[in-house]
């Protein structure tokens, strides 16, 4: 399928990855100028850099808490659906035994299901269990809400994989437990680390479940944080664009130094969708 | 030999299915019972009112307009996420397997960073470019004597949604490229060749040989569009408030029932009975357009 003259088809693919990422290099410039320099010359190379910018919004916000805070939900989220759904999809791609069906459709019925449609009955739950402006009400919503995905992906994938692992470590006397642990999981590692990241992604960015449920400024995470920080500060650009680099480089760090796992993986039918 | 295997197969489904039960499960359940009671979330569950939430919100003079206007707005959110989808989307994952893999692989990785930015900072990106006095595409317009086209895009009723879409799709094309790249792989060579062979056009080759045998995973990703559109609030709530201004062009199923279930600007009807049986209804569409299309992906990837 090679072109025999790929200029063209480099001119367009560059002319793609200037839409997608001058934007983003855009606002970090932008964000060392003053602010008569932003309104001024949005587009020229700053002609001095202000650094105090990142120290003011640094200062001003409660930056430090909504990273700390997202994290949190994030990393804690991102291990419980890990375990717990490849715990599931083990048996469920394994094991052959009554209401096994029934148990993998209940999973994939969530995945039709957009999930602020039950906000509401959600919300209350959480009253009831005093978990209003508590993280925790966040990551059991994320790490309930992730497994649907992740079950799906990594039944597919494990039944994809030939058994005879598995029935050589049992001949040499493993346990269940000990073939999940040491012949499971290792084999499922690129589908597993793929949905881990995309799992991660959508925890960090998550908006809709920390607006409602996380209302008290040192509880809030980035997403709706920095959204009480715009409002706050709307006109005051060189405050407000070093606050959304400093939020949203984390995850550009963290996805740059995954890609190359991760690009290969969901290439080579890690999620097989 | 055999080995006992009820307590593995308990021990590791009860923690997913427990954590799944209760947060996923009973909430839809007693969303179901919810939207059955005149309730307004305090006090006791008492005044059943059987469907009346149901016909309140699909055939009232006061109320129907505003829920099938949404409607109408998703399906259109739909349609444009699956046009830019399918013209740049394809387009794009095309170009990236047919070039060296290397290269291939940094463009890749690029196409993908805007969806790891948090929307909150991609949804003030764009509301600055496109402010209508000294945003940068405004001044981009008018130093380029284009004023015509110098519109207050966000603000403007027929704009706006468009606008919304096209800032959606910057932030979330990196998946489906790497999905189709995933499908285009696979395609054998000699198919390609041969057709080649025959004299077979780029274009053609794309519409008769790559086109048929990814059809599968693109009915996968209409799917996916399909509950992303439904699900939109996002960007909508942050660059057009809980109103879904201009003067509700923008309003989705996602900011009705937001204003339907926590109030805010621009509220007509409240009440948690009401909201949940709204939910429910969009529940219900995404569902049986679920359906259909996992059928027709099921049939497509059989025809293979």
């Amino acid at each position: 399928m090679h072109f025999k003259r790929p200029v063209i088809a480099y001119l367009i693919l560059a002319l793609f990855a200037v839409i997608a990422l001058y934007p983003l290099i855009d606002m970090l410039l932008m964000s060392f100028k003053d602010l008569p320099g932003i309104i001024a010359q949005p587009f020229s190379w700053p002609t001095s850099w202000h650094l105090e910018n990142y120290v003011n919004a640094w200062g001003e916000g409660n930056l430090l808490s909504y990273l700390i805070n997202t994290a949190i939900v994030s990393v804690v989220s991102v291990t419980v659906i890990t375990f717990f759904s490849s715990m599931a999809a083990y048996v469920i791609a394994r094991f052959n035994f009554k209401g096994n069906q029934i148990i993998y459709l209940t999973f994939l019925a969530g995945l039709a299901l957009p999930i602020q449609m039950i906000a509401v009955p959600l919300f209350i739950l959480m009253k009831q269990m005093y978990l209003i402006d508590n993280l925790l009400s966040v990551i059991l919503i994320y790490s309930a809400s992730g497994l649907s995905f992740s079950v799906f992906l990594l039944v597919n994938f494990i039944r994809s994989v030939p058994k005879d692992l598995e029935e050589a470590a049992f001949i040499d006397g493993a346990g269940y437990l000990q073939t999940y642990w040491h012949v499971i999981l290792p084999l499922i590692r690129p589908s597993l680390s793929t949905t881990a990241l995309l799992n991660f992604i959508s925890a960090w960015n998550g908006f809709f479940f920390p607006l409602i449920l996380l209302t008290n400024p040192n509880r809030m995470t980035v997403a709706v944080g920095v959204l009480s920080f715009v409002g706050q500060y709307s006109t005051q650009w060189n405050l407000l664009l070093p606050a959304l680099v400093i939020v949203m480089l984390p995850t550009i760090i963290v996805f740059v130094f995954a890609s190359r796992q991760f690009i290969r993986n969901m290439t080579a039918g890690a999620v097989k969708m | 030999m055999r080995k006992r295997r009820w307590p593995i197969i308990v021990g590791f489904l009860t923690p997913a299915l427990v954590l799944y039960l209760m947060f996923i499960v009973y909430p839809f359940l007693s969303s179901i019972r919810y939207s059955l009671y005149n309730w307004n979330g305090v006090g006791p569950l008492v005044d059943f009112i059987g469907l009346k939430n149901f016909t309140y919100v699909l055939f009232s003079h006061e109320f129907a307009p505003q829920f099938w206007r949404a409607v109408a707005h998703n399906l259109y959110f739909f349609v444009l996420s699956m046009i830019l989808t399918s013209i740049f989307g394809l387009l794009l994952a095309y170009l990236l397997v047919a070039v060296k893999e290397r290269a291939s692989r940094w463009f890749q990785v690029i196409y993908f960073i805007p969806m790891v930015v948090p929307p909150v900072v991609v949804a003030y990106i764009w509301s600055m470019y496109l402010e209508p006095n000294y945003g940068a595409i405004s001044r981009a317009l008018t130093s380029l004597h284009l004023n015509v086209l110098n519109v207050p895009f966000l603000g403007s009723g027929a704009l706006a949604l468009p606008t919304i879409a096209v800032i959606t799709a910057w932030a979330g094309m990196g998946f489906p490229i790497l999905i189709f790249i995933a499908a285009m792989i696979n395609i054998p060579e000699e198919m390609i060749e041969a057709a080649k062979v025959d004299g077979a056009s780029r274009t053609k080759i794309f519409f008769s040989v790559i086109f048929p045998f990814i059809k599968p995973t693109f009915l996968t990703i209409t799917t996916l569009n399909f509950v992303g559109a439904f699900g939109a609030f996002d960007y909508i709530y942050i660059m057009e408030g809980t109103q879904a201004g201009p003067n509700y062009a923008t309003d989705v199923i996602g900011t009705l029932f937001y204003r339907t279930a926590f109030g805010g600007f621009g509220t007509t009807a409240q009440g948690v009975g009401l909201a949940t049986a709204l939910a429910f209804v969009g529940f219900i569409i995404v569902m049986i357009a679920s359906a259909f299309l996992v059928l027709l992906q099921r049939r497509a990837s059989m025809d293979l």
